[in-house]
C-alpha cells in the first residue's frame, strides 16, 4: 500500500482531477456493460457470459469504420448497429437453445462463442495491438478544472452513459413497452398469452443488452488498445459489479460501478496489486451478507 | 453385491496402473509422458470438481483455488527442506482441507448462482494474496528456486521415470478413492442433496453440513493434483489459481460428461488432444475448440460420455420394455451398470 | 400424541393461520378439508418444521417442536408426502427408497462402504411390497407414472419410520377410479404401521367415507371440525365448501 504516493496526488490538485475522472469514464463504461447484463439477467433469466465478446466486437466494429471513414459518428453507430446484429443473431441460433438448461450449459455455449469471436478477430484484424486514436471531432484542447486537466471526449463519454443509463431507465420505467418487457420478466407465459410475441421479444431484449455493451465498447475504443482479450476482463469486472449492485438492477449497477471505477483509478496509484483483491473480496461479502446485491431484488424467476 | 463392487473397481485400478506405468515404454517420445501426467494432475481437478457438480449439484467456479493451494503449499514445505515428500503431501492435503473448510462454511449457505459466484470470488481473492504476497510465493513469476526431490523409502524421483510411476500411482490411488466416494452411502446422500434438496432435509439429510463434507473432501483431492503438477514442472505458478483454470476444468467434466464416473478424465483427455491436434493444423485453436464445443452442447445437448451412456440405457430399456412381464425375481435379478 | 395449539401465522399482510388448535388421537386418521387458500399447506408446513409460526405450540410427543427445523422434526418421526410428488429423478425407486433408509438408520455418511448395504434391504423390500412397486423397483423415478410417483413419494416418507405421516392431497391429478385405490393404499398403510395419519383431500366422497375426524379450515380458522356426519349437516360448512348443491349435503339433509 503505496500511502504516500497516495497522499501525494491527494495534495496535487491535477492529480485528483484526473484520477477522479478516470475513475469515472471506468465507471460510465462499466455501468453500461453491466447495464446491459443485469437486463438480460433480469428478463431472460440467462447470464450472458458472452457479454465481454460484444464489448469486443463493439470496439473493434467502430475501430475499422473509424478507418474507413474517418467519421465517430459512423464509428459509433457502426458499433452499436453492428453488435445488436451480432447480439440478436447469437439469441435467436445459440442462446435461445440453452434457455431453462443447466447453468453449465450457457456458460459453455458462451465460452464456445467467445473462443470463436478472440479467434475471429485474431484472423480478420490480426492479434497486435490496435490504436483508434482519438477521432478529430474531440481533439480539442482539454478542459481545465481545479488545477486539473480533463480531455473533452472523457466528458462525452460520462454524458453518454449517463444520459444511455436514464434512456433506459425511462424506456424501462414510463413506456408500454417497457412495462411489457417487465411484464415478461415475471411471467412470459401470460405475456404470450396476451398474443405478443414472446420470442421476437426475447430477441430485442437481449439484442438491446448487447448493444449497450457495444456502445460501451465503441465509447472506449478510442482511449484504450484494442486486443482480442479485451472482452475477459471488462467480463469479469462487469459480474463483480452486477453481484455488488444487484442482478436487474439499474442504479445498482450505476453505484457499484462507479465504487469498481473509483478502485481502480486511486488502486493504481496506491495499491495496484490489491486492486483485484480488495474488488473480488467486496464482491465476497455483499455475497455473504446480502446475496441479491445492494439494490437487488430477487429475480423474478 | 457390495463386495463384488469394491474387488471389480480395485481390479480395474491395477489395470490403469499397469497399462499408464507401461505406455511410455511402448511409446518413447517424452511428449507421451508429459501429455499423460498433466492428464492426471488436471483430471484430479476435474474429478475432484465433478464430485461437487455431477454427484451433488454445486456448480463451484473457484475450485482451481485449492488446486494451487495444492502446488504452492508443497513447494513451500519442499523448499524449507525439513519435510519429506511424502510428509509435505500430507501437510499439505490436510492444510488444502482446512482451507476449503474455512471457504467452504461460507459458500455452501448460498445457493445455485451465488454458489458459483462466491466460489469464484475467493478464488480470484487467494489468487491476488498469491501475486501481491511476493516474498512468499515469488508473484506472478511463480515459486522461485524450483521443488527439490529429496530421496524418500528408497524411492528417487530427480529419475524421471520413478517421477512418472511415481504421478501414476499417487494419481491411481485418489480415482480410487474418488470412486469409492461416489459409490458409498455418503455418495447416495449427496445424490439426494443434487436431485432435491428440499425433500432430502425431509428424509433428515442436514443439506448444509452434507454439502460442506463434499466441498472439503473435493478440495483436498484437487489440493493433490496440484502437488502432482507442482512436483512435475518443479515449480508453482500463479496461473494455477486463474479462474481460467477452474474454467478449463469445468469444461473437461461437460465435455466429457458430469454422470459418468470417469466423465471428467474422458474430457481432460479430449481437451488435450483437441489442443495439441488443433495447433498442429492450425494456431486458430480457439475457434475450432469453440465450435467442436457447440456442436457437443448444441447437438448432443451432454457431455459425450453422458451421451453414450444414456444412449445405451436407452437401448435397453426399449429391449426389456418389448420383452417379458418382469416378476420380483427378475427384476432383483437384473444387474444395473454400477457406473 | 400430537397436540397443535393456538398457531398463528402472517405472511406478510396476509393471516395464513388463525389461532387453530386441534388435538390429533394417536393412530387416528384425521382429513383437512377446506376451499383452496384455505391454509391447509401451510398448516402442514408449520407443524413439520418447513415454516415457523409466530405464536402457538406443536406438542409432539410431549415436547414443543416449535422452532426446531424440518430435519430435526423428521428425526422425532413426523414425516410428510407433498402435494406435487417431490422426488429423485436421476434414481429408481429402489435407490430413492434405499437412501431414505440409509439415512434414517443414521448411515448417510458412510465412506467405507459401499451402496446399497445390506442393513437397509429389509425395509427397502418391505416398503416397496407395501406400495405393491415391485415391478418398477428399477425404474427411475421420474419415469414413473403419476400415480406410482405419488406412492414413492408416500412410501419415502415410510422410510422414516414415521408415528406421524401427513400427506398433502395423495390422490392429486387422479381418476376417479384411481383414487380410491389410493386411498385404499392409504388406508392399508396406516392400519399395518399404526401410525397417526393427518391428510389434505379436496374429494368430499373419500374424505367422508374413510376420515375418522375431520377438520375444516377456511381464511386459515378452524370452521369446524368432527366426524362425517357432523361436518356432513354443519351449515357453516356447507355454505362455506360443500355448498347447498352438494349431494351428500343434501344426503344429510334426507336423513
Amino acid at each position: 500500500m503505496d500511502f504516500e504516493a497516495l497522499s501525494s496526488c491527494a495534495s496535487s490538485g491535477a492529480c485528483i482531477v484526473t484520477q477522479i475522472s478516470t475513475a469515472l469514464i471506468i465507471g460510465a463504461l462499466l455501468f453500461m456493460v453491466a447495464s446491459g447484463l443485469s437486463l438480460i439477467f433480469g428478463v431472460l433469466g440467462v447470464i450472458n457470459f458472452a457479454h465481454g465478446a460484444f464489448y469486443m466486437a463493439g470496439a473493434y466494429f467502430a475501430y475499422a469504420a473509424y478507418q474507413a471513414t474517418g467519421s465517430f459518428l459512423i464509428a459509433f453507430v457502426t458499433g452499436a448497429l453492428g453488435v445488436g446484429i451480432v447480439g440478436v443473431i447469437f439469441e435467436r441460433f445459440i442462446m435461445s437453445r440453452v434457455y431453462g438448461k443447466d447453468v453449465l450449459m450457457q456458460l459453455l455455449v458462451c465460452y464456445a462463442t467467445i473462443l470463436i469471436f478472440d479467434d475471429l478477430v485474431k484472423m480478420i484484424v490480426g492479434a497486435d495491438y490496435k490504436m483508434m486514436g482519438m477521432p478529430d471531432a474531440f481533439a480539442l484542447p482539454p478542459f481545465e478544472f481545479a488545477g486539473g486537466f480533463i480531455p473533452p471526449y472523457y466528458v462525452f463519454m460520462v454524458v453518454m452513459s449517463l444520459s444511455i443509463g436514464a434512456g433506459l431507465w425511462f424506456v424501462i420505467e414510463r413506456t408500454r413497452l417497457g412495462k411489457i418487457v417487465r411484464a415478461l420478466a415475471i411471467n412470459p407465459r401470460m405475456v404470450g398469452a396476451l398474443g405478443i410475441n414472446t420470442m421476437m421479444l426475447y430477441a430485442v431484449v437481449f439484442g438491446f443488452g448487447s448493444v449497450l455493451a457495444g456502445v460501451a465498447g465503441a465509447l472506449a475504443a478510442p482511449t484504450r488498445t484494442l486486443t482480442p482479450g479485451m472482452g475477459l476482463s471488462i467480463l469479469i469486472e462487469s459480474f463483480i459489479v452486477t453481484v455488488i449492485g444487484g442482478m436487474g438492477s439499474i442504479g445498482g449497477a450505476l453505484v457499484a460501478a462507479l465504487l469498481i471505477g473509483f478502485i481502480r483509478a486511486f488502486g493504481a496509484i496506491g495499491f495496484p496489486l490489491f486492486v483485484d483483491g480488495i474488488m473480488f473480496g467486496m464482491m465476497a461479502l455483499v455475497l455473504i451478507i446480502k446475496p441479491s446485491g445492494l439494490f437487488g431484488r430477487e429475480p423474478a424467476r | 453385491m457390495m463386495k463384488s463392487g469394491i474387488r471389480r473397481d480395485l481390479l480395474v485400478a491395477f489395470l490403469a496402473l499397469a497399462v499408464f506405468v507401461a505406455l511410455p515404454f511402448v511409446y518413447t517420445k517424452p511428449a507421451l509422458r508429459d501429455f499423460l501426467v498433466y492428464v492426471m494432475a488436471y483430471g484430479l481437478l476435474a474429478m475432484s470438481l465433478n464430485l461437487l457438480v455431477g454427484l451433488t449439484g454445486l456448480v463451484s467456479f473457484g475450485h482451481a483455488a485449492y488446486f494451487a493451494s495444492g502446488a504452492y503449499m508443497f513447494g513451500l514445505l519442499m523448499q524449507t527442506g525439513r519435510f519429506s515428500i511424502p510428509l509435505a503431501m500430507l501437510v499439505t492435503f490436510v492444510g488444502t482441507a482446512l482451507v476449503s473448510l474455512v471457504i467452504g462454511a461460507i459458500c455452501v449457505r448460498l445457493k445455485e448462482i451465488y454458489f458459483s459466484f462466491i466460489t469464484l470470488a475467493f478464488q480470484m481473492f487467494i489468487h491476488s494474496i498469491i501475486l501481491t504476497w511476493v516474498s512468499l510465493t515469488g508473484g506472478d513469476q511463480g515459486l522461485r528456486g524450483g521443488i527439490p526431490r529429496p530421496p524418500f523409502l528408497g524411492v528417487d524421483l530427480s529419475d524421471s521415470t520413478t517421477l512418472y510411476v511415481f504421478c501414476v500411482v499417487v494419481f491411481v490411488i485418489c480415482v480410487t478413492v474418488m470412486r469409492q466416494i461416489w459409490q458409498s452411502p455418503f455418495g447416495y446422500t449427496l445424490r439426494l442433496v443434487r436431485d432435491n434438496p428440499v425433500r432430502a432435509m425431509f428424509l433428515g439429510v442436514n443439506v448444509a453440513r452434507v454439502k460442506l463434507g463434499i466441498f472439503v473432501l473435493a478440495g483436498a483431492m484437487a489440493s493433490v493434483g496440484g502437488m502432482l503438477l507442482a512436483l512435475f514442472v518443479s515449480g508453482a505458478y500463479p496461473e494455477f489459481g486463474f479462474w481460467t483454470t477452474s474454467g478449463e476444468a469445468i469444461f473437461m467434466i461437460m465435455l466429457g460428461g458430469t454422470q459418468l464416473f470417469f466423465g471428467p478424465i474422458i474430457g481432460a483427455v479430449l481437451l488435450r488432444l483437441l489442443e495439441h491436434f488443433v495447433s498442429i493444423y492450425t494456431e486458430y485453436h480457439g475457434l475450432v475448440l469453440g465450435l467442436v464445443i457447440l456442436i457437443i452442447v448444441l447437438g448432443l445437448r451432454q457431455g459425450v460420455a453422458d451421451y453414450v451412456v444414456e444412449w445405451l440405457r436407452r437401448r435397453k430399456e426399449t429391449r426389456q420394455a418389448s420383452s417379458d412381464k418382469t416378476s420380483v425375481a427378475d427384476a432383483k435379478v437384473v444387474e444395473r451398470e454400477a457406473i | 400424541m400430537l397436540s397443535v395449539q393456538h398457531l398463528d401465522k402472517h405472511f406478510g399482510g396476509v393471516h395464513a393461520t388463525r389461532d387453530v388448535s386441534i388435538d390429533f388421537p394417536d393412530g387416528s386418521l384425521t382429513a383437512i378439508i377446506g376451499p383452496n387458500g384455505a391454509g391447509k399447506t401451510t398448516f402442514f408446513n408449520l407443524i413439520s418444521g418447513a415454516s415457523r409460526p409466530d405464536a402457538g405450540k406443536v406438542v409432539f410427543n410431549g415436547q414443543d417442536i416449535v422452532g426446531k427445523s424440518c430435519v430435526e422434526v423428521v428425526r422425532l418421526g413426523m414425516a410428510r408426502a407433498f402435494q406435487i410428488a417431490a422426488l429423485f429423478p436421476s434414481l429408481t425407486v429402489s435407490e430413492s427408497l434405499t437412501a431414505a433408509v440409509t439415512s434414517h438408520q443414521r448411515r448417510a455418511w458412510m465412506l467405507l462402504n459401499r451402496f446399497p448395504l445390506e442393513q437397509a434391504r429389509q425395509a427397502v423390500e418391505e416398503i416397496i411390497e407395501l406400495l405393491g412397486l415391485q415391478a418398477k423397483a428399477h425404474t427411475l423415478s421420474r419415469n414413473l407414472s403419476h400415480g406410482d410417483q405419488k406412492l414413492l413419494d408416500i412410501g419415502l416418507s415410510l422410510a422414516m419410520k414415521p408415528k406421524v405421516l401427513l400427506l398433502d392431497e395423495p390422490t392429486a391429478g387422479m381418476g376417479p377410479d384411481e383414487r380410491w385405490r389410493m386411498i385404499g393404499k392409504v388406508q392399508d398403510l396406516w392400519r399395518a404401521k399404526a401410525m397417526t395419519v393427518l391428510f389434505i383431500e379436496h374429494d368430499m366422497d373419500i374424505v367422508f367415507k374413510i376420515a375418522q375426524r375431520i377438520h375444516v379450515l377456511k381464511y386459515g380458522a378452524v370452521l369446524a371440525q368432527g366426524t362425517a356426519d357432523e361436518i356432513r349437516s354443519n351449515q357453516d360448512v356447507i355454505d362455506a365448501y360443500l355448498g347447498t348443491d352438494h349431494h351428500l349435503a343434501q344426503a344429510a339433509g334426507e336423513k
